[in-house]
């Protein structure tokens, strides 16, 4: 398997905290920081609701530069590492990429002032629109290269964009690049800036989005999921130093299903579960920080597919979601899961399911609801599924 | 980097389907630009209109970007070509660019939103959405580039996509060939696929690039597996990104020594037109005889520049033209990527 990756110290931006031990506290108390979209006029979207950041960035055009450098310098700061700049890399897991809201409009404005799209228009004033599209807005690279910058990383710079699985992803990459050699200390994480109208817009067109602006994964009145925003950055490191955890098992998988619609049985679920805890070399987890989205599919298949690897062994694991507190992060979701895995081994205490009440009897799993449970934790599992059936499981273990 | 078989490639791209021939259109310093109605009739390496056969189903068109559209077509092809090769664990994984949503969408949500000649954020809550396709959201997700094809063909091994602007697309090619090595899979598929044809890219690109830039389009594919496969087309024996994020000199050093190590008998280079000079230099360090330019046949097609260039190089090396090549990558992301391929493997 080649050398480890230890965990040395991790930083987030929340809906529910500017730093990583304020927001875990939030958790841990079983807050949710869903609330009525305040920051751009909501009225006429199927959704109204979002888990959205306040205190920083605001009216900035790329609130996911803002987040992510924020929570970079929190982890970065908490691991004291010194390593050659070489031998740093930058693993980042980043969507957007399309076109901001400001750039629709000016686009719109540059073909022709929003009758219609005039190509031939367009054609003759791009040159002049072109100062006025951000790049660093536009492209999801914008985050990992910023980063890099930031510590003074010369190694590898990716971002991986596979939506939801975004950040669980970079987080396998890094831990990859450590084991083969490539690099000794890897930052890692993903971010998610996702309240915004075309957004909100996408993702409420496709009927993903909770009608009754409830997240509650697991629950059998849950209708769909609600969007949050924020980062999660983690320091991996092949130096164990003083840390509590290491990533032990990665496994990746596709549904090759359906564009929305995981595979019934969860097979992709279950094979990327499987090969994390193979390459982990164990059968069990004492946790499992589930994907847990809210939407009514996705949570049934979770479930099925966690019963149907641990077995009878899931009976000794407990099981949660933080999209009930802080939404959906859409590319920064593994990594925010990660970082509840690293909490639960670190603090032994394993951060509940906020708005789970009436457990689905379809999705019987050893929930943590109300408060956090404090247990000893060994071991961890993260799952992160993305749209279009793209799966990152992580295994987490004690160093 | 232990050498893997390249077992099978397919391409898409301005000339049209397949990836034989690129390699002596390159050499031989072929255009494939036309002039681009949706972009105010710029010239741009745009793909011609796809059989059938390869091409996605209509009705599934309003789901795809572009460059999700043209990853469909170059897997397609591949399986087609080389039916024998594995789907079920099959790794795949893809450099893929932003996806920007299609112009129609955007002018159907945007024109239904406006309001005396002035944007209106309540009109787009509650006349934009209505006027665009529900399905929208999926064009807009980088990610579908990958998913698209990997639903069509049933590929259900391990994956990346690796967001790209030129070296993204070299790093997803490393991780096939790592997914090959490490044995996550036996056979892996890399690549890259998009379109620098939509307008928002087209605008950004070309103040990035510089004067004289083509846009392009494409995708391709190469099947990686064990270097013991009975039928190689040729050995991937190099991946790497020197990052230019510290200084292009910094970069161009540390490729320099890399490609020199390379020896390569030609090589075969992408880059943006105010990268070019640089690109040629460095070419010349190691190679100053034969040196070809694949942009100016695919034009700068980000994502898919890189793996283009490199089908293009494979192609030299089935014709026997060469016994080991170099791919050098120089895309508007200011990276330094290179990609070497042999014929044999050392031993």
């Amino acid at each position: 398997m080649g050398r480890e990756a230890f965990v040395r110290g991790v930083g987030a931006v929340s809906s529910l905290g500017l730093d990583w031990p304020s927001t875990a506290a939030a958790l841990a108390r079983g807050e949710s920081a869903i609330a009525r979209v305040e920051h751009f006029d909501i009225e006429g979207f199927p959704c109204q609701v979002a888990a959205a950041v306040r205190g920083i960035a605001e009216g900035v055009e790329d609130r996911r530069r803002e987040f992510a450098l924020r929570a970079a310098r929190e982890a970065w700061g908490r691991a004291q590492l010194s390593a050659s700049p070489e031998r740093v890399g930058v693993f980042i897991g980043a969507e957007s990429g399309r076109a901001s809201f400001s750039t629709v409009l000016a686009l719109a404005q540059a073909a022709g002032g929003g009758a219609r799209f005039d190509h031939e228009a367009f054609g003759q004033r791009a040159r002049e629109l072109a100062p006025r599209i951000d790049a660093a807005a536009v492209s999801p690279a914008a985050v990992a290269s910023m980063l890099a910058g930031e510590i003074g990383a010369r190694g590898p710079c990716e971002t991986l964009s596979l939506a939801c699985s975004s950040g669980a992803a970079a987080i396998a990459e890094g831990v990859r690049a450590i084991r083969r050699g490539e690099v000794d200390v890897a930052l890692c994480g993903g971010v998610g800036a996702d309240v915004d109208p075309l957004m909100l817009a996408g993702f409420g067109l496709l009927g993903a989005l909770s009608a009754r602006g409830v997240s509650c994964p697991f629950d059998a009145h849950r209708d769909g999921f609600v969007v949050g925003e924020g980062a999660a950055m983690m320091v991996l490191s092949a130096e164990r130093g003083d840390a509590v955890a290491s990533v032990a098992g990665v496994g990746r998988s596709l549904d090759a299903w359906h564009l929305t619609a995981p595979d019934p049985e969860g097979e992709g679920a279950a094979t990327a579960m499987r090969a994390a805890l193979r390459e982990a070399r164990i059968e069990a987890v004492d946790f499992v920080q589930a994907h847990g989205t809210s939407t009514q599919l996705n949570d049934e298949v979770e479930a099925r597919a966690l019963r149907r690897v641990l077995g009878a062994r899931l009976a000794e694991a407990h099981v949660s979601s933080v999209k009930g507190a802080l939404g959906h992060w859409i590319a920064g979701a593994g990594a925010l899961g990660f970082l509840c895995a690293v909490h639960a081994l670190e603090r032994d205490e394993v951060l509940p399911t906020a708005g789970l009440r009436n457990p689905d009897p379809r999705c019987e799993l050893p929930h943590v609801q109300g408060q956090a449970l404090r247990k000893r934790v060994g071991s961890a599992l993260v799952n992160a599924f993305a749209f279009g059936g793209a799966n990152t499981s992580l295994v987490v273990v004690r160093a | 980097m232990r050498p893997v078989a390249v077992i099978a490639a397919s391409a898409v791209t301005a000339r049209g389907l397949g990836w034989r021939g690129l390699g002596r259109a390159v050499r031989a310093g072929d255009r494939a630009a036309t002039l681009c109605k949706g972009l105010g009739g710029v010239l741009a390496a745009q793909v011609p209109s796809l059989p059938a056969a390869q091409d996605v189903e209509p009705r599934q068109l309003k789901l795809m970007s572009r460059g999700a559209r043209l990853s469909c077509v170059a897997a397609r092809s591949l399986f087609l070509e080389s039916p024998a090769l594995p789907r079920e664990e099959t790794g795949f994984f893809l450099g893929v660019g932003a996806s920007g949503g299609t112009v129609k969408e955007l002018e159907a949500m945007l024109d239904a939103s406006f309001s005396e000649d002035r944007f209106d954020l309540g009109r787009f809550g509650t006349s934009g959405l209505g006027a665009c396709n529900p399905l929208f959201a999926f064009q807009l997700m980088n990610n579908y580039t990958l998913c698209h094809a990997a639903i069509r063909e049933g590929l259900r091994g391990p994956n990346a996509a690796i967001f790209s602007r030129g070296s993204g697309t070299v790093l997803a090619l490393a991780e096939a060939h790592h997914a090959v090595a490490a044995g996550d899979c036996e056979v892996a598929l890399g690549g890259g696929a998009d379109s620098a044809l939509h307008p928002v890219t087209w605008a950004e690109l070309r103040r990035e690039a510089g004067e004289g830039v083509v846009p392009g389009e494409g995708a391709a594919l190469l099947a990686l597996a064990a270097p013991e496969h009975a039928r190689p087309l040729g050995f991937l024996e190099r991946c790497e990104v020197h990052p230019g994020r510290q200084g292009l000199e910094l970069a161009l050093e540390s490729a320099r020594r890399s490609l020199q190590a390379m020896s390569p008998e030609c090589v075969v280079l992408t880059a943006t037109p105010n990268r070019r000079e640089a690109a040629r230099e460095l070419a010349t360090s190691a190679c100053p005889e034969a040196i070809f330019e694949a942009s100016t046949l695919f034009g700068e097609s980000l994502a898919a520049s890189a793996v283009l260039a490199t089908v293009a190089a494979l192609d030299l090396l089935q014709e026997g033209e060469v016994c080991r090549t170099a791919v050098l990558v120089m895309g508007p992301d200011g990276d330094v990527g290179l990609v070497g391929l042999a014929r044999e493997v050392a031993s």
